[in-house]
């Protein structure tokens, strides 16, 4: 379920949703008009056309199975993250306002899947494993694809837990078929994106926007969030304490927990997925944070007087 | 290929077709927001806001037939996307195969949501059938979208026709050449045809660009027929929400 209808999502993930889809949209516009200045109205035109019509091509997996492009990694490789993400908006509007493709009502919620989290995520684990690998072009082909495949898998999650808040359908059952079924989305967005990527860097290199080499610094930093990310993963999950802490604990004492209110469903309450316990839990949260820290931290990096 | 054929009804003279397009977005958004709210079981107050919206078909001279296929390419996801919850949805079971079981939860949540998603679908299928593209981009212009989201959409737009039938012709081509023959085969052509697409979607984007920039473009597509807020469409929206707004809290205060 990549484009969620209308009537699946509650109000309040509704209004969430697209408060966040207009924040990062608005970021992206700023950032775009930097980036790209007047070249912007063709290139992310033209994008918008070829993410539209790429997605009619339907490339056969085998075994019976065919998939079509997403092309939230491969646009948001091309054109930059920011000029990504507006490209899929533009793309969300048209199936949602056109072709009934995804709800009109859900449509900030479709948009903080696929473009932001989706183009955003995507391009950010596609910098990631540049800089741990290098940029030669195997390597971007490569990066581009597992990207491709990370991105899907985002979104399918982000829906699940979306249906899942909304009180749809409980988490376990929505990672299980929304996140399942985008395995396998996954894997061919990973190949057509890869492949595609391959024959334009080939044919028109001067089309994908550039990657610089990874200092030192950034390879060595790169390795040790993923050395650091991985071993926190495994050791946090068994070294959690499921004993109460302090503030647990006096409201046992006081005997007010029967006082506690849940506004909103916690899709991992007490750090456990119904689906994977804690390991899937930490994973999740792991990406979350990462994601989190990193788009604070290029705020501040861009408020920062230079020196 | 040709999308014309969407807003066909566009230029008929009805209710419709008289309010703003910017009025007629919102309402939209106003049914889809309506629907979402109403809680888990509230068919009486479903069948009211549908009967709104059979009202709004009514009003906007839109045939039963063309509106019935319409709805059915996007009904069909929308069943297949509910059905799921049939077996999703954990309760008191009425009938299970193996791990596999349907409870009177899922058939309640999958009957609820199908026709919550049905009366949102109309009302976008309304919107679309009554509204034309530059109309939907003027109306997206004064709902503050930023200027770069239109200028891309009213581009992309455009040319989207242009590249659909250039990757027709590309796989025509292909298909002549005999280049269509085993997975493998084909897969590589499909690869080769969406990059081709691609480096030609981005030169003739820019092609346009250039004779854009020597027609005088400034940054912003110019609407031709520009319409503004008039009393009448306000009104009309007013009411609308109003409406809606009094149905969804009817449900929750179980009136």
């Amino acid at each position: 379920m990549a484009h969620i209808p209308d009537g699946f999502l509650s109000v309040p993930v509704m209004a969430g949703s697209a408060t966040a889809s207009v924040a990062a949209l608005a970021l992206a516009v700023r950032r775009t008009r930097r980036h790209l200045e007047e070249r912007e109205a063709p290139v992310l035109g033209a994008a918008t056309a070829f993410v539209f019509a790429a997605q009619m091509l339907n490339f056969p997996l085998g075994a019976g199975t065919s998939a079509h492009l997403l092309g939230g990694v491969l646009v948001g490789v091309i054109l930059g993250p920011w000029a990504g993400m507006l490209v899929m908006f533009a793309v969300l509007l048209v199936q949602a306002l056109l072709f009934q493709d995804g709800g009109i009502g859900a449509l900030g919620a479709n948009t903080l899947n696929m473009a932001v989290f989706g183009v955003g995520g995507g391009v950010l684990v596609y910098r990631w494993l540049l800089a741990l690998l290098g940029v030669g072009l195997r390597r971007r082909v490569a990066a581009g694809a597992a990207a491709a495949f990370a991105s899907t898998m985002l979104v399918g999650i982000a829906a699940a837990v979306e249906l899942a808040l909304s009180g749809t359908v409980p988490i376990g059952p929505a990672l299980v078929a929304v996140g399942g079924g985008h395995v396998l989305m996954g894997v061919g967005e990973g190949v057509i994106t890869g492949a595609i990527l391959q024959m334009v860097l080939r044919g028109r290199p001067e089309l994908v926007s550039g990657v610089p080499e990874p200092s030192r610094s950034g390879r060595v930093l790169a390795w040790g969030f993923a050395v650091a990310a991985v071993v926190l993963a495994v050791v946090a999950g068994y070294g959690a304490s499921s004993r109460p802490d302090t503030l647990e604990r006096a409201i046992d004492r006081l005997g007010i927990a029967r006082l506690e209110t849940s506004y909103l469903t916690a899709p991992f309450s007490d750090y456990s997925a119904p689906v994977g316990g804690a390991w899937l839990a930490a994973l999740v949260g792991l990406v979350v944070v990462f994601v989190v820290a990193w788009v604070v931290s290029r705020l501040f990096l861009r408020r920062s007087p230079p020196p | 290929m040709s999308f014309r054929h969407l807003d066909q009804y566009a230029t008929v003279p009805s209710p419709m077709t008289r309010t703003l397009p910017t009025a007629r977005v919102l309402a939209v958004v106003v049914v889809a927001v309506g629907t979402a709210t109403l809680p888990l079981g509230a068919w009486r107050h479903l069948a009211v806001l549908a009967a709104i919206v059979v009202g709004l078909v009514a009003a906007a001279k839109l045939p039963a037939r063309a509106v019935v296929t319409r709805l059915a390419g996007p009904f069909v996801f929308i069943l297949l996307a509910s059905a799921a919850l049939l077996v999703l949805v954990p309760g008191e079971p009425l009938w299970h195969m193996g791990p596999v079981g349907i409870s009177k939860a899922g058939v309640e949540r999958f009957g609820f949501v199908l026709g919550r998603a049905s009366v949102a679908l109309t009302a976008a299928v309304i919107l679309v059938s009554t509204t034309s593209f530059p109309e939907l981009l003027h109306a997206l212009r004064q709902l503050r979208l930023p200027a770069v989201v239109i200028t891309a959409l009213g581009l992309g737009y455009r040319l989207l026709y242009l590249l659909v039938d250039e990757i027709e012709r590309l796989q025509r081509a292909a298909r002549s050449r005999n280049a269509a023959g085993g997975a493998a085969r084909r897969r590589h052509v499909l690869v080769g045809i969406g990059a081709s697409a691609m480096a030609r979607a981005f030169a003739r984007g820019e092609r346009t660009h250039s004779a854009m920039l020597a027609r005088g473009f400034a940054g912003d597509l110019p609407s031709l027929t520009p319409r503004h807020w008039d009393l009448r469409s306000s009104l009309l929206l007013v009411a609308l929400s109003g409406a809606v707004a009094a149905v969804t809290v009817a449900a929750h205060l179980e009136f």
